[in-house]
């Protein structure tokens, strides 16, 4: 099994993660909405991609971030029992458990992934959500791909 | 699939005043836009959602024959509606329309990062650009708007709003949970800045309401299950005592169930006597001229109410909001005891009578020496309760002094909370809470009664602590909005839905499982078998595409193709492959 090397050819000066962001459009898109309103700030690292609910996201397009060299992923929801669609968002989080797995027998640090829920008024716990990945992953490095 | 066509793609640059242009390069955004694929104009200005901006990219679809526009501006949550009709007046179809959000998500969040935000920005533009090359043209649909609301709830706000209705030629039906109609305005005694009691205020509304051919009311029932899309709802009643259920179809929804007085348990002495008792019990208390102590029933002599219960306590989830009505509440029914008690005193941290007529109340009751004493907000009143005896000791703001007073009844005007099933009816009506914990509007200011479920709109309280004054305008404006739905008749719905590929199904069972509105199901009778979707049942969430192992359903509109296609764009640029497999 391939495992992930350690960042070696570049520096942690000009290095800074590259996030790709699922956001449903109901809780989390409009918590980041309510983030830029409330002009909090945080790090530009994350690309937010809008989908209409966590349930919509295919394990595939996190793997295929991975592979087209995403750093880290971050999938954000409304809570469970809170999903617009009542119940997308739990059919996201059991796809979860098992697409961390699949990530790590590849050789990804289960750590480069997040889920999290973050209501439409929980800008604070987004903007937290994505520095606490951004961090993770720049602990971790750059993402080096070993696998075929 | 279809698309034949080359994109050809226009961008739009949006400075929104200082809002964007403050910290995003849009100069340069729109520069490095017109080398992206496909794009063959690209320019930035002051405000696209300005006429001046609208008829720009009117103009340049025209002249560029643009057949693609990307905006990159707010949030599309804010003004995709606009930019959607912009482009259809172009005669292009609205979902060939693709917003970039560079305001809330880019300049507002990295104000002080213009280097990075610009980067971001030119990445978010690109992943649209990419996006916008795949988008199809989808089919706009029509339904029809039954032309019957339900309104939930008959407070102030939805007795009004249902008479507002059925006054112009439309069926309501109202279901209220209580035995009675009303809601608290019904209830309360000291209604504030008129002199009426709640009663004299609601029984007309009731009378009218109860003589009303237009309307049905059901009593002591709940709704206990919620289907289908804007104009073509179908909604289940229950009967609470008998547990009979009846099914009716309605077009439009007006959701109004109010609020439910905090019960201050572990704020000065609730609970621990009979003599302390919320404002709401104050006004729900037999109408007499003398005031009895609930403990021994003796004449209340000496009175005192405290502020703010449960209400602006920073950092408390449910109870950091300024519940509104408290204030002038506390007012009129200081003043109006003031003529039956000897000693009224009202502890306040703030004082805050905004609406008509309430700054006069207010002046009444001091007027009628009322005593206002302003205590720190870091420093409670103390209430001790001792043989049963209430005693408050509190330091006065303005004379710098540590008093004490030992009322008859102490009241506690404490906060308006959403009531106990309020995540019940959220879940029911697919609707989004605030942090105050009640509904959230579709936009505070653009949109403040419509919700972000289309054809369900929101009035009074439920919205947020209000008066019974502003509930009543809520409801006449929501209303409104429903009787335009239905006077209409026929309403667009989004085309976008989930379509299956019939060739690539296994009818493995996955997508009728993950779909949480029944819309999917196997056609046995087709050759071979496949799923199908009925698409009126669809709410385009695309859970079942998420979970389809065979990629074998099609989410218009967002497409696994258009999803990837932004993640490639993103990080697979030229300049810095950094192993993808573009």
């Amino acid at each position: 099994m391939m495992t992930e090397a350690k960042a070696t050819i570049v520096t942690e000066n000009d290095w800074e993660p590259r996030i790709v962001a699922y956001c449903c459009n109901w809780c989390s898109y409009a918590g980041a909405d309510l983030a830029g309103t409330s002009r909090i700030q945080y790090p530009p690292n994350a690309r937010i991609l809008r989908v209409n609910c966590t349930g919509r996201i295919k394990p595939e397009f996190i793997l295929a971030a991975l592979d087209m060299g995403a750093d880290g992923v971050l999938v954000s929801g409304c809570h469970p029992g809170d999903c617009h669609y009542t119940s997308g968002n739990l059919k996201a989080r059991a796809r979860w458990a098992l697409m961390e797995q699949v990530i790590e027998q590849a050789g990804v640090n289960p750590k480069r992934v997040r889920l999290q829920w973050a209501s439409a008024s929980e800008a604070q716990i987004f903007a937290d959500g994505v520095r606490a990945l951004v961090e993770q992953v720049k602990e971790l490095g750059p993402i080096v791909r070993e696998w075929k | 699939m279809s698309e034949v066509e080359t994109p050809r793609i226009g961008v739009f640059v949006c400075h929104c005043g200082h809002n964007i242009a403050g910290v995003v390069d849009v100069d340069k955004v729109a520069e490095v836009a017109e080398d992206m694929p496909y794009v063959v104009f690209s320019t930035h200005e002051m405000f696209m959602c300005a006429d001046s901006g609208q008829e720009l990219i009117r103009q340049k679809i025209k002249e560029h024959n643009l057949n693609r526009v990307v905006v990159a501006s707010c949030s599309p949550r804010m003004h995709e509606p606009t930019f959607r009709r912009v482009v259809e007046e172009a005669d292009l179809n609205r979902y060939l329309f693709e917003q970039v959000n560079l305001r809330e998500h880019v300049s507002w969040c990295h104000m002080r990062q213009p280097v990075e935000a610009t980067e971001k920005a030119i990445d978010l533009v690109r992943m649209s650009v990419a996006r916008a090359a795949k988008l199809e043209a989808l089919p706009i649909k029509k339904v029809e708007v039954t032309p019957r609301t339900l309104v939930v709830g008959s407070g102030i706000a939805g007795l009004t709003a249902a008479l507002d209705i059925a006054d112009r030629g439309f069926e309501v039906v109202i279901v209220e949970k209580d035995k009675v109609l009303g809601g608290a305005v019904a209830k309360w005694t000291h209604l504030f800045p008129s002199d009426q009691i709640g009663e004299q205020v609601i029984e007309p509304l009731i009378d009218r309401i109860m003589r009303h051919e237009k309307i049905e009311v059901v009593r002591d029932s709940k709704v206990v299950n919620f289907e289908g899309y804007i104009g073509n709802f179908e909604v289940t009643i229950q009967n609470n005592p008998t547990g009979a259920e009846r099914t009716y179809k309605v077009g439009t929804v007006i959701v109004a169930t109010g609020f439910e007085p905090f019960r201050p348990i572990g704020y000065y002495g609730y609970g621990e006597s009979p003599d302390v008792v919320t404002l709401a019990e104050l006004q729900e208390m037999p109408r007499q001229y003398e005031l009895f102590k609930p403990s021994d029933g003796k004449p209340v002599k000496k009175i005192a109410f405290i502020g703010c219960v449960g209400s602006r306590e920073p950092g408390t989830k449910g109870h950091e909001h300024c519940s509104r009505h408290c204030c002038s509440a506390v007012a009129k029914a200081a003043s109006d005891l003031r003529q039956r008690c000897d000693e009224v005193l009202v502890l306040y941290q703030d004082i805050r009578t905004y609406g008509r007529g309430h700054e006069e109340m207010h002046r009444l009751a001091r007027g009628r020496n009322v005593i206002y004493s302003k205590f720190p907000p870091d420093q409670k009143p103390q209430v001790t309760i001792r043989k049963g005896k209430v005693r408050l000791n509190w330091f006065d703001v303005l004379s710098e002094d540590h008093l004490q007073f030992e009322p008859d009844l102490l009241v506690l005007a404490s906060a308006m909370v959403p009531p106990s099933d309020i995540e019940e009816t959220a879940n029911l009506f697919s609707l989004t809470r605030s942090a105050d914990g009640f509904f959230n509007p579709e936009h505070i200011k653009l949109a403040p009664l419509t919700t972000h479920t289309a054809g369900i709109m929101i009035a009074g309280a439920a919205q947020a602590a209000k008066n019974a004054h502003e509930s009543a305008i809520d409801a006449s404006g929501a209303a409104a909005k429903a009787v335009g739905l239905m006077a209409r008749g026929k309403v667009e719905i989004e085309s976008t839905v989930a379509q299956v590929i019939p060739e690539l199904c296994s009818t493995c069972y996955t997508c009728v499982s993950a779909c949480p509105y029944g819309a999917i199901s196997i056609d046995k009778d087709a050759k071979p078998q496949a799923a199908r979707v009925t698409e009126a049942k669809c709410h385009g969430c695309g859970t079942c595409a998420g979970g389809c192992p065979s990629s074998a359903i099609v989410m218009l509109h967002s497409t696994d193709d258009q999803i990837l296609a932004m993640v490639e764009a993103y990080l697979c640029t030229p300049q810095e492959v950094t192993g993808g497999n573009a």
